[in-house]
C-alpha cells in the first residue's frame, strides 16, 4: 500500500512521477470524472426521488387551485397559471408579513453572525480553560425547548415584573409593554431569535476557525500586528467562506423565522409580527393549499434573492482586503525575514 | 530561528498599529491579564443564554400549579421527581427512545456519508456542471419545509413507506445543509495536497478517505451534531408517517401527553423536554472535542 | 453538465408537467351535489378490526376504555392510535390525501366542514338517534345538510367570577358592566377579562353576538349574514368593556390565572379546562370562585365545542365502526367515559348520572348547554375566524367604530366564501 507521499515545499523526489501510469490506465482525468460522478450518486438518487419529486409537485399546487377539499382528487383542479402568484403580491396582509419579515432579516442576520463571530473568536483563542463547559454552555439554547424558552423570554419582557424593565429603572427609564407594543414586539422577537441562533453558529464558526494557522498569528503577533488587525487580516480571509455559510443558513432561517411569533405573539399585536412563514402556515391550515404553495415560492424566491448578494459580498474572490492601503511586500518581508 | 517556511496566504499586516479604536473584547493572545476579563465577559453571556435551559430543569421539578407562577420561580419549593415518574409510567419510554435513535443515528451517518462525499466533488472535482449543481442542491435548502409536506407524503404512502423505519429516514438521509457545510469547508483544504496525492497515484477514494476526510473532522463533527439534533427533534414529519405508535419518535410521544385541546400540561411537557435533550447533550459533549483539533497547516505550501 | 444535455433534462421536465397538467381541471362539480343517503349498518355483534384515532388524554385512555366493547362482541378488534393534538389536523388531512385513513377517528368540532367537504368522511346512518345530543353539538356535525359522525364530548364556555368582588352573578348585559364596575371599585385592577383579539377571540365574543340574537350565515350556509344590526349591538357590548377600562387589551400571557387567584382581575370567560387549573394554582382559594351562566342579551346563549367522532368513507369495516361509535354513544357509557377523562358528554341523559349531576360545578355547564350555540359548520370557517380574531384586535385596540368592523368581516369572509 503506497502511502500518499508527505510533501515537501520544493524538492520532490523525480522517480515519483511513474512514466508507467499514463499509459496502463485511462486518462486520469475521465477515471476523476467517474468517480466524481460515482461520489455523487447516492445523493443525487435520494435527492431526485424525495426532494426534487415533492418540490415539482408543490409547484404544480401552486399553478392550479389546489384546496383541502380536492386532497383525495389532487388531479381534479384547474390550472390557473399565475393567477395565485399575482394574488399573493396583491394581498395586503402579505405585503405587511413581507416588511415584518425584511425588518426582522436585515436587523438579525448582521447582530446574530457579528455576536457568534465574537463569542467564537473567544472561546477559540481568549480562553484556555473551561473551553468545553463554555462551548456546551452557550450552546444550550438550541437544545432548549421553545416552552421553557417562551416562558423565561416571557418573564424577561414583562411590563410590571420583568427584569429587562426592572434593570432599565435603574437608569431612570420607563420600559414599555414589549411584547404588546406594536412597536418593540419585534426588536424583542430579534433579541429572542439572535440568542436561539447564535449557538449554532458558535459551533459553526468554531469549526471554521480551526483553519487559521496558529503559527501565522503567532509570526505577526512578534511583528507587533494588533488582536484586531491579526483578526481582520488572518483570521477572518481563512475564515471567509465559513462566514459565508453562517450567513447563507442564518439568512435562510431568518426569512422563515416562524416558531418566535407563533409562541410569543402569534402574530400580533395588530399584525406587527406576521412572518410570511406564519401567514403560509395559516394559509395551509385553513386549506388554501394553492394559495399557500404560491406564497412559498415567493418566499422561495427572496431567499434565493439574499442568498445570491450574500455570495456577492461574502464569496469566493481573490482573498486580498480591497480598501487596504498595501505595503510593499519587499522590504516587509526583509523585516520578516532578515536577520 | 528558521525563516517561516511559507508565505502567508494574505499580504501581511503593516507593521505600524492602524489607529483603530480597540474593541472592549478583542485583546491579543499571550497577554496575561485580559484573559481574566474574557472570562467574565464570556461568563455574564452565559449566564443569559444558559438560564432558560437551567429554568427548564429545575422547573420539571415543581408542582403544576408553580410552574404556571407569574412572576416565575426558580428554585422549586418541593423539589419532587412526581413529573417524571408520572412520564414514564404514561410513556412505553424505551420503544420511543429506540425509534428515535435509530432514525437519528441513521440519518446522521448517512448524511456524513453522502454529503460529504457530494461536498467533495463539489469544491475539488472538476467536471462540468459542478456549479449548477451545487446551485440546485443549494436551491432545495431554500424551499420553505410547509411546502412539500403533502407531496412528500403522497408519494411515500404510494411507494408503501407509511409506517415502516425507512420512511422516516429516507426522506433525510440527502440534506443539502450537509452538503453546503461540507462543501464550504472543503474548499478551504488547500488543493495542493489534493493534487499532490493525485500525482501520486492515489485513486479518487483513497484522496477523499485518506487525505481529505482526516482534515475535515471539526467539519464532520459539526454536521453530525446538528443533524443528530435536527432529526432527534423532528416532530412534523414522524407525527405524519407513523400510523401506528409503536412507530412514535420521542418528540411525538411527548407531545402525546402533554399538549391537549385547550391547555397544556407544562410539567409533563417540561420533563419530557429534560428527558429528550439529554441525549443531544451527550452527542454534543462526545464530539465537542473535535471543533479544536487543531490541523497542523504549517509546511504546507 | 453541458449545455445540451441541461436542455434535455428541461424539456424532460416540461413533458412530464405538461402531462400532469393535461391530466388536471375540474370535473363537472358533481363532487359538491347533493350527498347521497347513508348505508344502512348491519344487525349484529361487530366483527373484524377497526383503527380508531383520537387525539391527546383520551387517546391514552380509550384503547384499554375499549374493552368494554370488546367484551360485548367478542369477535372484533379495536386498534386505538393516541395522536398528539399539536398538528393533529395536519396529520389527517395528510392521511386523506395519501389514502391512509383509519376506520374512526376523533376530529375536533371546527375542523368539521373541511374535512367533510373532501368528501373522505361517511355520512351517519340511521343507527344513531340524533335526538340523544344536545341541539349545539348535534349542529356540528351538520354539513350542508348532512350530518357526519356524532358529537362525543362537548365543551362550553360560562362566567368565573369572585365572589368577594362580584357578590351576586349578573343575568344580563347591564348586569354585567354593572358587576364589572363594582368590581374595580372594591379594589380589583380590571373587572373582567375578554380577549382582545388575536387567535380564539372569536370563542369569546360570539356568545355575545349569539345573545344578540344574530345569525352568521343564511339558512342553508351558502352565504354570510355578519353585518347585521344584532352584529353591530354585540360589538358596540363588547368594546365597551375596553374603551371603560373594565377589560385589558394587553394581558401577558399567562398571566389571566394568578391575576384572578389574586384578586386583580374579577371574572373572565372560559370553558370547564379552567376548574382544574385554577385548583392546582391556588386550592384554597377556590373558596371565593364561583361560576355563572353567561349573561343574556336579547336571550340566553353560550358557545359549544369539543370533539366528534367520525367515520372514514374508505374504511373496510364499516360496521364495526359505526357501532363502535354508537357505544360509545350510551349513556351509560357516556358517564363511564366522564370518570375516565372528565370530558363532558355529550348526551343530554348522561348528566342526570350523580357523578356528574353531584359535582358543585358541572351544573352550571349542563344549564349553559342547553342555549348553546355551535358556529356553521362550514369549509371555510377557520379562516373566516381568523379574519374575525383580527378585527376583533382592532376592535379592542384602535377603538374602531363598530359598525364599520362588522362591514368589514363580512366583505372578507363573503371573499372567502362559505365553501359549499
Amino acid at each position: 500500500m503506497s502511502a500518499v507521499a508527505p510533501v515537501r515545499s520544493g524538492a520532490r523526489a523525480p522517480d515519483r512521477t511513474a512514466p508507467a501510469v499514463p499509459r496502463r490506465h485511462p486518462p486520469l482525468r475521465r477515471r476523476r470524472t467517474w468517480a466524481a460522478w460515482g461520489f455523487a450518486l447516492p445523493f443525487m438518487a435520494l435527492f431526485l426521488v424525495f426532494t426534487a419529486g415533492p418540490v415539482l409537485m408543490s409547484f404544480a399546487m401552486a399553478i392550479t387551485d389546489l384546496r383541502s377539499s380536492d386532497l383525495r382528487n389532487p388531479l381534479a383542479v384547474n390550472f390557473v397559471g399565475i393567477d395565485n402568484f399575482r394574488a399573493v403580491l396583491a394581498d395586503p396582509l402579505f405585503r405587511k408579513a413581507a416588511a415584518n419579515t425584511a425588518y426582522f432579516v436585515l436587523v438579525g442576520v448582521p447582530l446574530t453572525i457579528g455576536l457568534a463571530l465574537a463569542i467564537a473568536v473567544l472561546l477559540n483563542t481568549g480562553i484556555t480553560r473551561l473551553t468545553a463547559f463554555f462551548r456546551v454552555g452557550y450552546y444550550m439554547p438550541v437544545v432548549t425547548s421553545i416552552v421553557a424558552v417562551a416562558v423565561v423570554w416571557r418573564f424577561l419582557l414583562q411590563p410590571d415584573t420583568g427584569l429587562i424593565n426592572e434593570v432599565l429603572g435603574w437608569f431612570g427609564i420607563a420600559g414599555p409593554n414589549w411584547l404588546a407594543d406594536t412597536h418593540w414586539a419585534m426588536p424583542s422577537l430579534i433579541a429572542m431569535a439572535t440568542w436561539r441562533s447564535i449557538g449554532t453558529l458558535i459551533i459553526i464558526f468554531l469549526a471554521g476557525l480551526q483553519g487559521v494557522p496558529v503559527s501565522l498569528h503567532e509570526a505577526a503577533a512578534l511583528d507587533g500586528a494588533t488582536g484586531w488587525q491579526r483578526f481582520r487580516y488572518i483570521t477572518l480571509p481563512t475564515v471567509r467562506p465559513t462566514i459565508l455559510f453562517g450567513a447563507v443558513i442564518t439568512g435562510i432561517g431568518y426569512l422563515q423565522f416562524f416558531e418566535e411569533p407563533f409562541v410569543m405573539t402569534q402574530g400580533g399585536p395588530l399584525n406587527s409580527t406576521l412572518s410570511v412563514s406564519y401567514y403560509i402556515y395559516n394559509q395551509f391550515g385553513f386549506g388554501n393549499y394553492s394559495y399557500a404553495a404560491a406564497m412559498s415560492y415567493v418566499l422561495f424566491i427572496a431567499i434565493i434573492v439574499l442568498t445570491v448578494l450574500q455570495f456577492r459580498l461574502l464569496g469566493d474572490r481573490d482573498p486580498r482586503p480591497p480598501r487596504r492601503r498595501r505595503a510593499p511586500a519587499t522590504p516587509v518581508a526583509r523585516q520578516e525575514v532578515g536577520r | 530561528m528558521t525563516a517561516p517556511p511559507t508565505t502567508p496566504p494574505t499580504t501581511p499586516p503593516t507593521v505600524r498599529s492602524a489607529v483603530r479604536p480597540r474593541r472592549a473584547k478583542e485583546r491579543s493572545i499571550g497577554e496575561a491579564r485580559p484573559q481574566v476579563w474574557t472570562y467574565i465577559v464570556l461568563g455574564l453571556g452565559l449566564l443569559v443564554v444558559a438560564s432558560p435551559f437551567a429554568w427548564m430543569v429545575l422547573s420539571s421539578l415543581k408542582s403544576e400549579g408553580e410552574i404556571r407562577r407569574v412572576p416565575p420561580t426558580w428554585l422549586p419549593e418541593a423539589p419532587s421527581l412526581a413529573n417524571f415518574s408520572d412520564l414514564f409510567a404514561r410513556l412505553d419510554f424505551p420503544q420511543f427512545f429506540t425509534n428515535s435513535a435509530v432514525v437519528a443515528t441513521a440519518v446522521t451517518v448517512g448524511n456524513l456519508v453522502f454529503c460529504s462525499m457530494l461536498g467533495y466533488v463539489l469544491a475539488k472535482s472538476e467536471f462540468g456542471g459542478r456549479t449548477w449543481l451545487f446551485r440546485l442542491v443549494l436551491a432545495t435548502l431554500m424551499i420553505p419545509g410547509m411546502v412539500t409536506l403533502v407531496p412528500l407524503f403522497v408519494l411515500v404512502a404510494n411507494i408503501g413507506l407509511v409506517n415502516t423505519y425507512w420512511g422516516l429516514i429516507l426522506p433525510f438521509l440527502a440534506g443539502p445543509f450537509g452538503v453546503f457545510l461540507m462543501r464550504q469547508f472543503i474548499q478551504g483544504i488547500p488543493d495542493e495536497l489534493i493534487d499532490a496525492a493525485r500525482m501520486d497515484g492515489a485513486s479518487e477514494l483513497r484522496v477523499f478517505l485518506q487525505v481529505v476526510m482526516p482534515l475535515c473532522k471539526p467539519a464532520l463533527a459539526t454536521l453530525a451534531i446538528l443533524t443528530f439534533l435536527g432529526s432527534w427533534n423532528n416532530f412534523l414529519w414522524p407525527l405524519v408517517v407513523a400510523t401506528s405508535e409503536e412507530k412514535y419518535t420521542l418528540p411525538v410521544a411527548l407531545a402525546l401527553y402533554s399538549v391537549g385541546q385547550n391547555q397544556t400540561e407544562y410539567g409533563l411537557l417540561l420533563a419530557g423536554a429534560v428527558v429528550i435533550v439529554v441525549p443531544v447533550l451527550a452527542v454534543f459533549l462526545l464530539l465537542q472535542r473535535y471543533f479544536v483539533q487543531g490541523i497542523a497547516m504549517t509546511g504546507i505550501k | 453538465m453541458n449545455g445540451i444535455s441541461r436542455a434535455r433534462v428541461g424539456a424532460a421536465v416540461i413533458a412530464v408537467t405538461a402531462l400532469a397538467l393535461a391530466g388536471c381541471g375540474r370535473g363537472d362539480g358533481t363532487e359538491d351535489g347533493a350527498a347521497e343517503p347513508a348505508a344502512e349498518v348491519t344487525e349484529g355483534a361487530a366483527s373484524g378490526s377497526i383503527e380508531v384515532w383520537a387525539m391527546g388524554t383520551e387517546g391514552e385512555k380509550l384503547g384499554d376504555f375499549a374493552a368494554a366493547f370488546v367484551a360485548e362482541n367478542p369477535d372484533v378488534e379495536v386498534n386505538v392510535t393516541a395522536v398528539p393534538w399539536d398538528a393533529a389536523h395536519d396529520k389527517i388531512a395528510t392521511a386523506i390525501a395519501g389514502g391512509t385513513t383509519p376506520d374512526v377517528s376523533m376530529i375536533g368540532t371546527t375542523w368539521m366542514g373541511e374535512f367533510a367537504a373532501t368528501g373522505a368522511l361517511d355520512p351517519t346512518p340511521d343507527l344513531i338517534d340524533p335526538a340523544g345530543f344536545f341541539e349545539g353539538a348535534w349542529e356540528t356535525t351538520n354539513v350542508g345538510g348532512t350530518n357526519y359522525g356524532v358529537p362525543w364530548y362537548v365543551e362550553t364556555r360560562v362566567l368565573y367570577y369572585r365572589t368577594d368582588l362580584i357578590p351576586e352573578a349578573p343575568t344580563d348585559w347591564a348586569g354585567l358592566t354593572a358587576a364589572a364596575q363594582s368590581a374595580m371599585d372594591a379594589g380589583a385592577t380590571y373587572g373582567i377579562n375578554l380577549q382582545p383579539g388575536q387567535t380564539g377571540a372569536w370563542q369569546t365574543f360570539m356568545p355575545f353576538a349569539w345573545q344578540a340574537g344574530a345569525q352568521l350565515v343564511n339558512d342553508d350556509a351558502t352565504e354570510f349574514t355578519l353585518d347585521s344590526p344584532e352584529m353591530v349591538a354585540a360589538l358596540t357590548e363588547y368594546q365597551s368593556f375596553f374603551t371603560d377600562g373594565l377589560a385589558p387589551t394587553d394581558l401577558p400571557q399567562g398571566s389571566l390565572e394568578p391575576d384572578f387567584m389574586a384578586g386583580k382581575i374579577a371574572s373572565f370567560i372560559s370553558g370547564p379546562w379552567h376548574v382544574g387549573i385554577l385548583k392546582e394554582l391556588d386550592e384554597a382559594g377556590m373558596a371565593n370562585v364561583a361560576l355563572t351562566t353567561l349573561p343574556a342579551g336579547e336571550n340566553e346563549a353560550s358557545f359549544i365545542g369539543g370533539a366528534n367522532l367520525a367515520v372514514f368513507e374508505a374504511t373496510d369495516n364499516r360496521d364495526a365502526a359505526w357501532k363502535f361509535v354508537q357505544w360509545l354513544s350510551q349513556p351509560e357509557v357516556q358517564v363511564a367515559w366522564y370518570s375516565e377523562v372528565s370530558d363532558l358528554p355529550s348526551v343530554s341523559a348522561a348528566w342526570d348520572d350523580p357523578a356528574i349531576a353531584d359535582d358543585p360545578y358541572l351544573g352550571v355547564f349542563a344549564k349553559q348547554l342547553e342555549t348553546a350555540v355551535a358556529p356553521p359548520s362550514i369549509p371555510t370557517w377557520e379562516e373566516v375566524a381568523s379574519v374575525i380574531d383580527t378585527e376583533l384586535e382592532n376592535l379592542a385596540k384602535t377603538g374602531a367604530d363598530p359598525q364599520e368592523i362588522a362591514t368589514a368581516i363580512q366583505q372578507q369572509a363573503a371573499a372567502i366564501g362559505t365553501g359549499l
